[in-house]
């Protein structure tokens, strides 16, 4: 009837590092043993700084990367709520609530692609250390943003293992390839032995969706979405996203089904005619 | 010991005034991993239509200041699902279930409650006659006349506590509030949501899908509510139900200092699911100490003389 909420903890961490990766982003590290202990690969938590009740909310972010009991998040100030969580200093207090939702698929695919575009990047890092663990001999990157600024740094997704391999592509050709991420897709899809993972603008989804159906299956594609959200827990039912429902289109909820889907599952035509979920 | 009880009416005794509001609790065992359903009052459910609801498209959900706007369009599975799959769910917590109910017209009402009234686990019936997210769902809460055909139908199929939540966007609450108290209400809750539109800037249309209104709730309606309990209280002798933007113990005393005998706590659940649990905590040494044994004597009297705050503590003011 429902997913288990019975891993989720609120646990108030202590930042112990941020890090700034250039152009405004961030990676924030907290002391948070639980959530350092259980999450998942697409997993995420509700963030706010210690204690504070404005903004109202708190803010969902994707588990970036876990060591002994410190857990990682990756973000830039975009509104009122990441301003204060990316101005975080060492030793301030930081909300968890989490792990939340249901993450990544990590099986044993021979291969796999990872398409990040932009602030995307954030679930990719604990999701490589999952998949070679779990036996991916090859992990490819495909990491795109708008100008090399903004580009999640490259080291970042492989932290040392050489089977990771980054490609890097920005929309004003200030690094790497000119152009798009999903245009540098096509050239690593072989069908059955890679499987494929994506996180990124909208757009950037529905163009991989559209090469990916075009292309002989992956073994597995899956997508990690957003929605705004007011609970993250799956109470409130404002996360809905469209998907492809037994009758027709249906809603389901983002943060409880989601964030991550499998890429036949959501109905990208839908997807496309909704507003984005930022709002400046 | 101070003494938490609260008694709603046909037998409805809740052990403390504080429940999770309609809306943000699921029908309890979405959060039950979170919240302490033992320790809590009660536990108002999702709004039930008749028929299962699909919801409104997104944007559902958007932040204000203080606040948030929400359009949810009462998804739900529908009264028979709820009668059959998740009232044999309630008994398991030791709060009281009361099943939240929305309809679009009289009869509708009525078929909900005579389906759930079927099923056991279930406390009472709170009847949402105020959703601003459906079509209709305000004309049967907005006419005092309307919302008493309402009360006093769903009245003659139970014998169940009845709670009528009413709705901020009248003109006169107080009026309404009578209305439903003399066709056979055992309790009001008040308020649900207001009417509120975010405007998108870059988009230059509102954030919300749809009409694009949502319903605000939030610490930023707070004094708005107090205020309506306030006139809701002056209106009616039936136990009255506080809701809306309490986030701490202070916020749940100042409601019931203008009238409530117990309250609810709707959005704070979402950044913080303890939050309803912490003002039980709360009240309770509030109570001790203020020291008095009942929450009900923390009510304002605006009919009574005001006493000097050194004159009611008993000491002599300074020369
Ligand atoms: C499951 C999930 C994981 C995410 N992981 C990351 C991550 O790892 N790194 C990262 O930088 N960002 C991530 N985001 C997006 C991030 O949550 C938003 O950028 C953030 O909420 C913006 O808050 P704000 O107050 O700065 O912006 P504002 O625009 O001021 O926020 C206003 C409201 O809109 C909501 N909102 C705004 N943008 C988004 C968005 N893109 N998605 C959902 N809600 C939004 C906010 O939560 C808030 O309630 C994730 C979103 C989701 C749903
Ligand atoms: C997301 C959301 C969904 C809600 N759904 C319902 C509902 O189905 N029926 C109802 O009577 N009230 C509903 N409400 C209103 C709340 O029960 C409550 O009256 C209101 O939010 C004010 O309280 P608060 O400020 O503490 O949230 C909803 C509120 C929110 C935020
Ligand atoms: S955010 Fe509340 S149900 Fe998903």
């Amino acid at each position: 009837m429902s997913t288990s909420l019975r891993d989720v903890r609120d646990q108030r961490g202590e930042v112990v590092a941020v890090a700034q990766l250039g152009g405004g982003m961030v990676e924030v590290s907290a002391r948070l043993p639980h959530l350092a202990g259980v999450a998942k690969p697409g997993q995420f938590a509700q963030l706010r700084c210690g204690g504070s009740t404005t903004p109202l909310l708190r803010r969902p972010f994707s588990v970036a990367w876990t060591e002994d009991d410190v857990a990682s998040f990756v973000l830039a100030p975009v509104g009122v709520g990441t301003r204060r969580l990316a101005a975080l200093r060492p030793g301030e207090p930081l909300d968890a609530l989490g792990p939340l939702g249901q993450g990544f698929t990590v099986s044993g695919a021979t291969r796999a692609l990872c398409v990040s575009g932009g602030l995307g990047c954030a679930p990719f890092p604990l999701l490589i250390r999952a998949l070679r663990r779990a036996g991916t001999q090859t992990v490819t990157v495909v990491s795109g943003a708008a100008s090399a600024a903004r580009l999640y740094p490259a080291a970042r997704f492989a932290r040392g293992d050489p089977g990771v391999h980054v490609e890097q592509v920005t929309e004003d050709g200030s690094r790497g390839r000119r152009g798009l991420v999903t245009d540098a897709v096509p050239a690593h899809l072989d069908g059955a032995s890679t499987a494929v993972y994506a996180c990124g603008p909208t757009p950037m989804m529905v163009a991989l969706a559209r090469i990916l159906q075009g292309s002989p299956a992956p073994p597995i594609a899956q997508v990690s979405l957003e929605a705004p959200m007011g609970c993250g827990y799956g109470t409130c039912l404002g996360c809905a996203l469209p998907v492809r429902g037994a009758d027709g289109q249906a809603w389901t909820l983002c943060c409880r089904e989601g964030p991550v889907m499998d890429v036949e599952t959501v109905d990208w035509d839908e997807l496309m005619t909704l507003p984005p979920a930022h709002v400046a | 010991m101070p003494e938490l009880q609260v008694d709603l009416g046909r037998g409805l005794r809740l052990s403390n005034p504080v429940g999770l509001a309609s809306g943000t609790a699921g029908f309890g065992f979405e959060l039950a991993d979170l919240v302490d359903l033992d320790r809590i009052g009660a536990l108002y459910t999702k709004g039930t239509t008749r028929m299962p609801r699909a919801g409104n498209p997104p944007p559902r959900v958007a932040e204000t200041a203080g606040g948030m706007l929400n359009s949810i369009g009462l998804q739900n599975p529908g009264v028979e699902h709820v009668a059959t799959v998740y009232a044999p769910l309630f008994s398991q917590w030791r709060c009281a279930v009361i099943v939240n109910v929305a309809g679009a017209t009289v009869d509708e009402y009525v078929q909900c409650v005579r389906i759930l009234d079927g099923a056991d686990g279930i406390a009472g019936y709170e009847l949402n006659i105020s959703c601003p997210n459906i079509a209709h769902g305000l004309d049967l809460g907005r006419d005092p006349g309307e919302a008493a055909r309402l009360t006093a139908a769903v009245r003659a199929v139970t014998e169940r506590c009845i709670v009528v939540k009413l709705s901020p966007n009248v003109s006169d609450i107080g009026a309404v509030a009578a209305a439903v108290e003399s066709a056979g209400a055992d309790a009001i809750s008040a308020v649900n949501t207001f009417v509120g539109l975010k405007m998108h800037r870059q988009a230059r249309r509102p954030v919300l899908a749809g009409s694009g209104t949502g319903g605000l709730s939030g610490p930023a309606i707070k004094p708005l509510a107090v205020a309506a309990v306030a006139a809701v209280r002056a209106a009616v002798r039936i136990p009255v139900i506080g809701v809306g933007g309490i986030i701490d113990t202070g916020d749940a005393v100042d409601f019931i200092i203008a009238g409530a005998d117990a309250v609810q706590i709707g959005t704070a659940t979402f950044p913080d699911p303890s939050t309803a649990v912490r003002i039980v905590d709360g009240l309770t040494e509030h109570l001790a100490m203020v020291g008095i044994s009942h929450l009900s004597e923390l009510r304002w009297h605006p009919q009574e003389p005001t006493i000097g705050l050194f004159a009611a503590a008993g000491v002599a003011p300074p020369p």
